[in-house]
């Protein structure tokens, strides 16, 4: 025999200032199987939970309905104090009469009619309600880190230093992404090369941390805590182990005029086997084999081969597939710049000396093709006039993409700073839209190369860029002063739009968690869950997220690094128990709820007898993937998917309370 | 309107400006709080932060051409409420000196710049304004012989207009200082 308590919510006069709250309670009482029903103040503080215990304790309650706020804010609340009373905590049901009565209704009486419509379908479907206990998934105490940028470094360095084993892949042959390609970082103008090869070198030396470069993501399956995942790790054609980096081969390769460097984002040129940088980590070479000639010409060339002193190059190694289990993912793929030629009027590409960003800052760098020295592409003079153009691609719904990049007021303000270091009684001139500087010491940096640099900011956008006598007149507007201005310059540096790395909508498909209309990946919350994609045991960090500067993409490496530490800290992971679950006997092996699970989370399982004969195939459920969205339980033709918590008994339980 | 810009005479005038200012020209914002509080702006041709902008540019023909230098009374309205403390009342009265000094006569406010003529004559031969002889000289100089003479009667009631000039005791001084800036 149900014996049910009700209790009736006030919300201070959020819902009785609407609903005549005593009379609800006194209609609730009245129900068939109530043994009490209470109004209060707030039944969410201290003492209004303290009345549900007691009276679940006194009155040997074997449900509780609330009538009160939407379940998104107390459901919690209740079910822990339930819990500690003994209760089951799928016991207790909440009739929402905040949001879907009193908040939308004005008429009270109308009101109040409704509130005790919606409870009494609570108190139905209470009344057929089963304990459900949460399903708890095993965790394999292993991340992987997709992305060897910034973001990723930071997350992998966290979670190894939690005494976490992290994987980290990185597609290209070192890690370090674009941070690495930067000269000095605004605000401060740390060098950055020299904040980010310590941390890149810590990376490489972690007992804690496998690194996977020049490698990729090629499968992932399974859910939290139990992921597959297949990495390819593309053939370097050297034998890592015995390489020492001495640079014997690529100094020899006779490649070394005909490839663009994209380290220094084609101002220069690399050889076919090749270290991007420096500094690279792993400092070992890479055969590019799209332009090797021993791999073009039928094996003719192996100079390098001869060169090298431990005979490490093997032109025969093959790409290799490796699988590992992981528990975790932090996506932190990174981003790309927009194609700068989308605007012909800036003459990207026709003029040399028309460049982006990120090649003016390889020309700003000491470890640059130029050596530090700035230098035009044309013809190795040092510029005296460079034009600087913001919201090249950004901020352009037409053209471009409707965001702000958030980055290139920063940086070009940085550049203009440092150019009139580099070069003394140099100008620059910027062209922008607004100036967005909004983090710690950033409008000051901005108003210090405005009026210590003597940069000169022109509010408005360039039109054209035509080549004169040598010069590059650029022609432009200043909306403050309402004119339109022509300037010659030597140099001009387009501030590019940053895009989602190319692929990453791929990924994102591989991954299983939603990305926006650009290819960003999307949170699961974006204000409360910002370190979350929308799948469980999937985490986000950096660019790939959104436009975002280096303490912002550090900050979301160790935001993803900290949950999930927070997650490996338990033994299993709990899940909600209102999952989906098959009937076996009456299964009959259609499949179509596989086809509408939006989560994966449905497989097919063989039914055998004792000598191993498959007598049925029947849909299984995997409880770690499955969000309980009721998808199945709809699409089911024999009725055999229920979801735990909202059977079918229990919605026409609720349904028929209404028939008068 | 097409400005071409030269980097040098940019940077000579800005600079010549910046110098007799004391103050950067970098430093305004662009707000334009001083345009909104400046009480002869709907005369202007510019508004003052245009012409700081301007200025910054190199945009001198413009600038010294302009009605704006000229219509400024000083009032510093726009100086007192400026956020950055940019000396705009004082950018005015740089650039009139400029304009005056490269013997620029302002197309629609030559009587100003009369004005300011007769005033600092004045100033130069009693010490302080000598109201009769200022408006008797004015007036000769601007043939607007009877305007405002409406006027003369009730200031001579209150006092504000002296027959006899009250010139400062040390005059030496004021010629010093004259000669000074000259």
């Amino acid at each position: 025999m149900a014996r049910i308590g009700v209790f009736v919510c006030w919300c201070g006069s959020n819902i009785a200032g609407t609903v005549d709250v005593k009379k609800v309670a006194e209609e609730a009482a009245k129900i068939p199987g109530v043994v009490e029903a209470v109004d209060y103040k707030y039944m969410c503080s201290d003492p209004g939970q303290n009345t549900l215990r007691k009276m679940i304790k006194e009155k040997n309650l074997t449900g509780v309905v609330l009538a009160a706020c939407s379940p998104h804010m107390h459901e919690n609340t209740f079910r822990k104090a339930a819990v500690k009373e003994g209760l089951n905590p799928y016991f207790i049901e909440i009739a929402n009469i905040r949001e879907q009565v009193s908040w939308v209704h004005e008429d009270k009486e109308k009101a109040t009619g409704k509130a005790i419509d919606l409870l009494k379908m609570m108190v139905e479907k209470v009344k057929k309600n089963k304990p459900i206990e949460d399903v708890r998934v095993p965790l394999t105490k292993k991340a992987l880190v997709i992305g060897g940028g910034i973001s990723g470094i930071q997350a992998a360095l966290d979670i190894a230093n939690g005494g976490v084993e992290v994987i980290l892949v990185e597609k290209e042959p070192s890690i370090g992404g674009k941070m690495i390609q930067l000269d000095e970082t605004f605000p401060t103008l740390d060098c950055s090369s020299c904040i980010m090869t310590p941390k890149m070198v810590e990376v490489y030396q972690h007992p804690n941390i496998k690194l996977y470069t020049y490698s990729e993501l090629e499968e992932v399956s399974g859910y939290i805590g139990n992921f597959n995942v297949k990495i390819k790790k593309k053939a370097r054609s050297i034998v890592e182990k015995d390489c020492t980096g001495c640079g014997d081969c690529w100094n020899i390769c006779p490649m070394h005029k005909n490839v663009k460097s994209e380290f220094n984002v084609n101002l220069s040129e690399r050889t076919a086997i090749y270290v991007p940088f420096p500094q690279a980590v792993p400092l070992i070479p890479v055969i590019d084999r799209s332009v090797c000639l021993h791999f073009k010409k039928g094996g003719k060339c192996q100079k390098c081969y001869d060169a090298c002193g431990p005979k490490c190059i093997n032109f025969d190694l093959q790409d290799e597939i490796i699988e590992e289990k992981v528990g975790a993912i932090v996506a932190a793929t990174g981003y790309d710049l927009m194609e700068n030629s989308l605007y012909g009027e800036y003459g990207y590409g026709k003029f040399k000396d028309v460049i982006s960003g990120l090649q003016f800052e390889r020309l700003l760098s000491a470890s640059g093709p130029t050596e530090g020295v700035v230098k035009r592409p044309s013809d190795g003079k040092t510029p005296e006039t460079i034009v600087f153009i913001q919201c090249v691609g950004s901020r352009d719904p037409e053209k471009g993409v409707p965001y702000c990049s958030k980055v290139c007021c920063m940086y070009t303000a940085k550049h203009a700073k440092l150019f009139a270091h580099k070069v003394h009684g140099s100008q620059s001139y910027v062209f922008y839209i607004d100036i967005r500087a909004t983090s710690k010491g950033y409008e000051e940096f901005v108003r210090g190369t405005m009026e210590n640099e003597g940069a000169i900011y022109l509010r408005g956008r360039v039109s054209k860029i035509y080549e004169d006598n040598g010069k590059l007149i650029v022609k432009g507007a200043d909306t403050l002063s309402g004119n339109q201005v022509e300037i010659a310059a030597d140099m001009v540096v387009l501030a590019t739009g940053v895009i989602p790395k190319k692929g990453s909508d791929k990924m994102a498909q591989m991954l299983g968690i939603s990305y926006d209309k650009y290819g960003f990946y999307t949170e699961s919350h974006p204000k409360l869950r910002p370190a979350e994609s929308s799948t469980a045991g999937i985490y986000l960090a950096g660019m790939a997220q959104g436009p975002r500067d280096i303490p912002e993409s550090v900050v979301s490496g160790s935001a993803a690094a900290s949950k999930i530490l927070g997650l490996f800290s338990k033994s299993e992971y709990e899940v909600e128990g209102t999952i989906a679950s098959v009937n076996k006997t009456t299964c009959v092996g259609c499949f179509y709820c596989k086809r509408v699970c939006a989560y994966s989370a449905i497989s097919k399982e063989e039914i055998k007898d004792r000598n191993g004969n498959v007598l049925k195939v029947v849909a299984n459920v995997n409880s770690g993937l499955c969000a309980g969205c009721g998808a199945c339980v709809n699409a089911c033709f024999s009725k055999s998917i229920d979801l735990k918590g909202y059977l079918d008994e229990q919605i026409f339980a609720e349904i028929k309370s209404l028939a008068v | 309107m097409k400005t071409v810009i030269n980097e040098q005479e940019r940077r000579n005038f800005a600079r010549e400006v910046e110098s007799k200012l004391h103050d950067k020209l970098a430093k305004c914002y662009q707000c334009g709080k001083c345009s909104a509080g400046c009480p002869v702006n709907f005369e202007m041709d510019f508004t003052p932060n245009q012409i700081i902008k301007m200025t910054e540019l190199g945009m001198a023909d413009k600038v010294l051409d302009s009605k704006t230098i000229w219509l400024c009374v000083s009032c510093n309205t726009c100086s007192t409420r400026c956020p950055k403390g940019f000396e705009v009342a004082g950018i005015m009265d740089v650039l009139r000196e400029i304009a005056v000094n490269r013997g620029i006569e302002s197309k629609t406010e030559k009587e100003v710049q009369t004005f300011h003529e007769v005033f600092l004559d004045n100033v130069k031969s009693n010490g302080r304004i000598f109201e009769l002889e200022l408006v008797g000289k004015y007036k000769l100089k601007t043939k607007h012989l009877f305007r405002d003479m409406f006027l003369a009667p009730k200031m001579i009631e209150k006092g504000k207009l002296k027959i006899h000039s009250d010139r400062v005791s040390n005059i030496n001084q004021i010629a010093k200082i004259f000669k000074d800036f000259e």
